[in-house]
């Protein structure tokens, strides 16, 4: 179910508890986003591609909950953008969809499957993850409640 | 080398954090004592101004270890109206090789429109002549996609070497100006 991309086998996302690398991407809309500027509360950061087929339902299932709960929900693509654009276009996405063609940010988190989910609390510790299937949003939502009110 | 890898400063702040911490307990007053609570907020503050001047002081030796006057070279850099350019990123070259990609947000570009001044790059060049090229690129006038390259060449001496970077307006033609400029 999952798909791999280019980086070493052993490679690993970050751990649980440590803090997520900060980067600034462009996203499909022109504007430059940065992960830091959103410390002070929590975000959920998605590593997807138009080419893996769980990142779609994935990537809707997380843009739902975002507009549900007030939650950002970064996406970060790994295709380009123009395919960035044409797939956000097409799943009606309304969270910011950054693009990591060059994949820097996802060599320096160790993406070596997608989708990759992590929530990431208000001082940017990563408190959960998912890697290689969709965030089960069962259990995402309650620890999405449980960072919050940390 | 990233400023904070440096593993003896890394215990050296360390210890001394755990010494700072650590002390008020001693003063704690014995079992069966009464501690006045505006005394020991005194204290408490007191100690976070202490922590904050030793992590400052401990930052710039940290600094001058790592960067000495020497070989220092830093290149800020700042933003002067700018009506005519919206920064998008700056790229830094030092002796054609890059040391710095910077892409910069809606608040960065804010704070430098508000006179903030950004250091964009902090590193070692042995003492001699070298050249630092800089691209912006962003929006110019009339919204359009705009590039432009500015090269420096610096004679480092002993001393340590500042480079301002400055986007300016340039009125009289509507067209964005960069400007380099070095301290000592």
């Amino acid at each position: 179910m999952a798909a791999t991309i280019g980086v070493p086998a052993f490679a690993a996302p970050p751990a649980l508890d440590s803090i997520a690398p900060d980067f600034a991407l462009k996203g499909i809309d022109g504007r430059n986003l940065r992960l830091s500027e959103y410390r002070g509360e929590p975000v959920v950061l998605h590593f997807w591609a138009s080419w893996c087929g769980p990142c779609r339902e994935s990537v809707a299932a997380l843009d739902a909950l975002a507009r549900r709960s007030g939650t950002p929900v970064l996406g970060v693509n790994l295709d380009g953008a123009d395919r960035a654009a044409a797939v956000a276009g097409s799943l009606h996405l309304t969270t910011p969809t950054l693009v990591d063609a060059q994949q820097s940010v996802a060599r320096t988190y160790d993406v070596a499957k997608l989708p990759l989910t992590l929530l990431l609390d208000a001082e940017g510790h990563v408190r959960a993850s998912w890697s290689g299937v969709p965030a089960d949003l069962s259990e995402l939502t309650p620890q999405l409640e449980r960072v919050r009110q940390y | 080398m990233k400023p904070n890898s440096n593993p003896l400063l890394r215990f050296a702040r360390l210890f001394t954090v755990f010494a700072l911490l650590a002390a008020p307990l001693a003063a704690l007053p014995s079992e069966g004592g009464a501690a006045n609570p505006k005394t020991v907020d005194q204290d408490v503050q007191a100690l976070k101004k202490q922590l904050i001047d030793l992590n400052r002081d401990l930052f710039k030796l940290e600094e001058e270890l790592l960067y000495p006057a020497s070989t220092q070279v830093a290149v800020f850099l700042s933003v002067d109206v700018g009506t005519f350019f919206a920064l998008d990123s700056v790229t830094l070259k030092v002796d054609d090789k890059e040391v710095a990609n910077y892409l910069y947000t809606e608040r960065e570009v804010q704070a430098l429109h508000r006179g903030g001044v950004q250091k964009l790059y902090l590193g070692n060049l042995k003492a001699g002549t070298h050249e630092i090229v800089a691209f912006f690129t962003g929006k110019g006038p009339h919204d359009r996609d705009y590039r432009r390259g500015t090269t420096l060449k610096v004679d480092k001496t002993v001393g340590a070497r500042y480079v301002e970077l400055r986007i300016s307006d340039r009125a009289a033609s509507l067209q964005p100006e960069f400007i380099v400029r070095q301290w000592e």
